[in-house]
């Protein structure tokens, strides 16, 4: 596989919830490339399909047609065991409301999956995320002792960890203020440039869209734009011609 | 209000069932205990007014000592002069003398046909219209060497007219020409019992009666009622008779009977108490959690304007409503329950008669009351709760039920029960109060540090969680440390739901401490005392040995000496209750029984005469008794002997009861017609297996119910009679684990309910069904071993607790450490069996539904 072949990529997904007269298609018909290395951002207007659309790429919800893979392995081929070994060891998720377990320290939210796995952190590793993640002391405190910024970092560097091929990253600011919002964002942005991680990531709020190397948005659950991210002032007047 | 109540259970079946659950088992136990007791006693009233249908006045010997437990038969019995006198009296139209006595009857293959605990008889013959026997096949006994059987025993052993049957009463066995089969009146069955009727004259020599009676059938004349003569028979006779109608007798007889099994009931209730205890707890559990889930719901409740005693009345409706139907489903598993109970006691030993199902009203009523009380009085606290909810909560965030208040004023209490609890028990144990008023104290007290206990529990579940995860998180890894992280995320609600479980542990191990405790007692008791080699007594283990089986036990080459022994109970003026006495003879027993004399020595034994007792030290020193004294003593058949103590033993072990005479003074003064057992001594030279074999010949060919067994052997028979009984307490008590087992799951369930999006998220970055399971199986073993361990150790305290008053009296204790061990073992796989179901739930959460935002 070359390096230049798209790592995520989606063929025709159509996801219809409901059967006959009142079946709606939350994507109707979506086919995207996402390449390594890329930080793409989704948006779109409420009900447009943007989470569907990444919980399909994600392998957490099956498409009703259409197909998905990801690092060269076919989703719709796997069974439930295959799917969950797939998010365990390439995909990275970041969701909104953060998501750590609360008996776990800061630190062992971190390294998480590679301990589901049964695989045994790289101490170097997990030293650099610890650093990014910027907790000094508080390592060792449980979730509840941090603050939303701190916590939502903390998630982050989980869904680093792994190396994934790609993260998905569901609405990451959407319970933070602007400031902490901005340091996760920041967060990622440098995964991205240092590190060559690819991110997805959903998001109805246009400074963050703005930091994204792509634009993706949707709308009735298709694709209306895909192109290079723009300052936030275009991206609202995107959206505002969206919603019109 | 009511209604959202209801909705709310219809809404949450699953919940309502488990939660229904840990009521149902022990309202089911009160009334299938209810049922199978009103169907014993119903089945004894009609035997016995079967048994006394044709007579109108019955004249039995007055009971002076009422024999208690087995051990020795002993009973006055009536002089033929006495007959004569009732014939005299003007009235009696006819009148009959019975006996009618413990005998034995054996069947094709020489097996006794008893065998489930009731008795075989032998009864003699009696003339119409006393007999209750209708022949069905060939007619009553003539003859010395003919007898009847009724129809059961010849049912179950296939003997048919003609054949020879072997019978026993205290002699050897003899073969009898069977000439009749015949039914007991119209009753099925006689609770299991067998009668084999012979002519008068024989069952009086088969019994050793003489030519005495055991009662006497009177038939009034026409024209006067049986009151009647009742009265005048009883100015006719002296007091040493009773004298009732045949009414009177059979209620008297059927009550005496049923008192017998009484025990039966008592044992069964406090079994029914225990699980509705476990219940209780469970309850509340259920309903401390569930409050604390449905803040929100109250709170906006509040906000729409419901006062608190509207919070208060949903939540004690729900609590009703689950009694009530828990109560009912009870109820109905009673029906069930009995016939188990029933087979229960069948498979141990003891054959309940059983004549139809008997549902009284009371039973129905007892066991809603109950059921629907426990319910709510667990509920309530956590219903007080929930009126406290403040109405803003509904705006706040959900709330897990952490950190809801500070715990001390709940700890107080709760060391304040505990110390109550050890201080009742200490009072029933160390007080002057005896038998059941000192029980009721232990129990309470016990009770009592149960619940204060289970409270104080919290804080051992962190210690004993990281103890017993530390191997798990070796084992699962993460998984691992999730379950035990997760048990002591809320330390409280982990502690009730393992003292649900710890209760039924506390006591499964108080008793196995108890029973090894004895069987170690026994042990060193035969070990310190016993200097023969066999002892020679019933293979049932408590049923009289014929005194006629001892001298042909010494007969038998290579036995030197044999010394029987006989028990009989009687009544001594100031000593309440009972005393027991036994008897020996004096010139060979010391020979084969290690005294150690406090006051005397076996010289005192060797000289002792019938009027002069030798008392065990517990005894005497309890009754202020010493050398010289004088016992005011009533026997079993009415004699007033005024004895004299010329020594004091000790009595480590109780093996000769309270009081001890020669054996001729009990047999003849104290009606002892039959020997408890016998210790054999070997002559010089003998080999003991030869002798043993020998004496086994002549033991199974005229006396097939005695044996002769070595001390190892009879040590191990006494363990298997504790280990008989204790596997009753087990099945019972196992009865309250299970109920802590639904606890266990239900709390589960709710938990996992609680961390429906946690569990979304592991599964969502890579965690599989499996480890999912993992987690809340090992999460049900941490919080099981922490309810077994606390609980085993709370057994250990108990048993140690509750013996202390019997270590002088000898009582060893000792603790089986392997059946603790397995205890503990068994703890932990009855956590995954609860877990099944809540883990299967948790592993099957759909991720996305469990991250969908709020």
């Amino acid at each position: 596989m070359s390096a230049d072949s798209p790592i995520v990529s989606a063929r025709d997904l159509t996801r219809r919830y409901g059967e006959g007269e009142a079946a709606v298609d939350a994507l109707a018909g979506v086919t995207i490339d996402l390449p390594r290395g890329g930080f793409t951002a989704i948006m779109g207007p409420s009900g447009s399909g943007k989470s569907t659309l990444l919980h399909c790429l994600a392998g957490l919800d099956r498409p009703t047609a259409g197909t998905v893979t990801i690092d060269g392995v076919g989703l719709s081929a796997l069974d439930d065991r295959r799917l969950t070994e797939l998010r365990r060891d390439k995909i990275g998720f970041i969701f909104q409301a953060y998501n750590l377990l609360p008996v776990l320290t800061a630190e062992e939210n971190l390294v998480l999956p590679l301990r589901i796995a049964g695989r045994t952190p790289d101490a170097e590793w997990v030293d650099r995320l610890v650093e990014a993640v910027g907790l000094g002391d508080r390592r060792t405190h449980r979730p509840a002792e941090l603050s939303g910024g701190q916590q939502q970092r903390v998630a982050v560097a989980r869904a680093l960890v792994t190396r994934p091929a790609v993260v998905f990253a569901d609405e990451p600011t959407g319970n933070l203020d602007s400031k902490a919002g901005h340091e996760v964002l920041d967060m990622l942005r440098r995964s991205v440039d240092d590190l060559g991680q690819t991110v997805v990531m959903v998001t109805h709020d246009p400074f963050a869209a703005a930091i994204a190397d792509r634009l993706v948005v949707l709308a009735d659950g298709a694709v209306i734009h895909d192109g290079a991210a723009a300052s936030p002032d275009e991206v609202v007047d995107l959206m505002k011609a969206v919603a019109t | 209000m009511g209604a959202l109540a209801l909705k709310g259970l219809a809404a949450r079946r699953l919940r309502t069932a488990l939660t229904a659950s840990a009521v149902v088992l022990g309202v089911a136990l009160i009334s299938g205990t209810y049922i199978l007791t009103d169907t014993i006693n119903r089945s004894f009233d009609q035997i016995f007014t079967t048994g006394l249908k044709g007579i109108d006045v019955a004249i039995t010997p007055t009971v002076t000592v009422k024999q208690e437990g087995g051990g020795g038969s002993a009973a006055a019995t009536i002089p033929t002069s006495a007959l004569s006198r009732v014939r005299g009296v003007a009235g009696v139209k006819q009148a009959a003398g019975d006996v009618f006595d413990v005998g034995r009857i054996f069947d094709r293959k020489g097996k006794d046909v008893a065998g489930g605990g009731a008795p075989d008889f032998v009864a003699s013959a009696q003339p119409a219209p006393f007999s209750p026997f209708d022949y069905v096949e060939g007619r009553a006994p003539g003859a010395a060497n003919e007898v009847a059987l009724d129809k059961g025993t010849a049912d179950k052993t296939g003997y048919h007219v003609g054949d020879s049957v072997p019978v026993a009463g205290d002699g050897p066995v003899r073969r009898y020409r069977l000439v009749g089969i015949a039914r007991y009146g119209d009753v099925s069955s006689l609770a299991g019992a067998s009668v084999a009727v012979m002519t008068l004259r024989q069952a009086q020599v088969v019994l050793s009666k003489g030519s005495s009676f055991d009662g006497i059938d009177v038939q009034s004349a026409p024209g006067t009622t049986p009151q009647a003569l009742t009265a005048r028979l009883r100015g006719a006779l002296p007091r040493s008779l009773t004298v009732r109608t045949g009414q009177q007798q059979a209620r008297s007889q059927a009550k005496d009977t049923q008192e017998g099994f009484s025990f039966i009931t008592t044992i069964l209730f406090v079994f029914a108490g225990v699980a509705l205890f476990v219940g209780g707890f469970m309850i509340f559990n259920t309903f401390s959690i569930t409050v604390a889930q449905r803040v929100r719901e109250f709170a906006l409740l509040r906000m729409l304007g419901a006062s608190r005693r509207q919070v208060l009345a949903s939540v004690v409706f729900e609590a009703l409503a689950i009694g009530v139907l828990a109560s009912l489903v009870g109820l109905g598993l009673g029906l069930l329950v009995a016939p188990g109970l029933r087979g229960l006691f069948k498979a141990l030993g003891a054959d309940l008669p059983s004549s139809g199902t008997v549902f009284e009203p009371r039973t129905a009523i007892v066991a809603l009351l109950v059921g629907t009380l426990v319910t709510l009085i667990a509920a309530l606290s956590p219903a007080l709760r929930a009126t406290r909810t403040a109405p803003i909560a509904a705006l706040a965030e959900a709330s897990t039920g952490r950190g809801v208040r500070s715990g001390r004023g709940r700890t107080i209490l709760a060391a304040l029960l505990a110390l109550a609890g050890v201080a009742l028990m200490a009072v029933g144990l160390f007080g002057n109060a005896q038998g059941d008023a000192a029980l009721a104290p232990i129990g309470a007290g016990a009770a009592l540090v149960l619940v204060g206990v289970g409270l104080l529990s919290s804080y051992v579940v962190r210690p004993i969680a990281s103890v017993v995860g530390w191997p798990v998180e070796r084992i699962r890894g993460l998984p691992g440390r999730l379950a035990r992280e997760n048990a002591v995320r809320n330390p409280r609600r982990t502690a009730s739901t393992a003292a649900a479980l710890m209760i039924g542990v506390a006591l499964i191990a108080f008793v196995a401490v108890f029973a090894a405790g004895l069987t170690a007692t026994v042990d060193r008791a035969v070990d310190d005392n016993f200097k023969g080699a066999f002892i020679v007594q019933d293979k049932n283990g408590f049923s009289p040995i014929p005194a006629a089986s001892a001298a042909a036990v010494a007969r038998v080459p290579g036995v030197a000496r044999v010394s029987p022994a006989n028990f009989s109970q009687a009544k001594v003026r100031g000593v309440s209750g009972n005393v027991a006495f036994s008897g020996v003879d004096p010139t060979t027993f010391p020979a084969l029984y290690a005294f150690t004399w406090k006051e005397g020595s076996n010289a005192t034994l060797a000289r002792l005469g019938p009027d002069q007792v030798l008392l065990g030290r517990t005894f005497a020193r309890d009754n202020h008794l010493g050398v010289g004294d004088r016992l005011d003593t009533l026997t079993a058949t009415g004699g007033r002997p005024a004895l004299r103590v010329a020594g004091i033993y000790e009595d480590r072990g109780n093996l000769l009861g309270d009081a001890t005479m020669t054996n001729t003074a009990l047999r003849r003064g104290f009606g002892a017609r039959q020997d408890a057992f016998a210790l054999v001594g070997l002559a010089p030279g003998a080999r003991e297996p030869d002798v043993k074999r020998a004496i086994g010949r002549v033991l199974d060919a005229g006396f097939p119910t005695v044996e002769a067994l070595t001390k190892a052997e009879f040590k191990r028979r006494q363990a298997a009679q504790v280990n008989q009984l204790l596997a009753l307490f087990y099945v019972m008590l196992s009865l309250s684990v299970i109920v802590a087992l639904f606890g266990i799951a239900n709390t589960l369930a709710l938990s996992i309910h609680e961390r429906t999006r946690e569990l979304g998220m592991l599964r969502a970055i890579g965690t599989s069904r499996k480890q999912v399971r993992t987690i809340v199986r090992w999460e049900a073993v941490i919080t099981a071993l922490i309810g077994a361990l606390v609980g085993v150790a709370l057994g250990c305290v108990f048993g140690a607790l509750v013996t202390q008053p019997l270590k002088e009296q000898g009582f060893v204790l000792s603790y089986p450490v392997g059946t603790l061990v397995a205890l503990v073992v068994v703890a932990g796989l009855f956590g995954v069996v609860a877990a099944l179901l809540p883990a299967r739930r948790a592993a099957r959460i759909d991720v996305l539904d469990a991250l969908a935002y709020e």
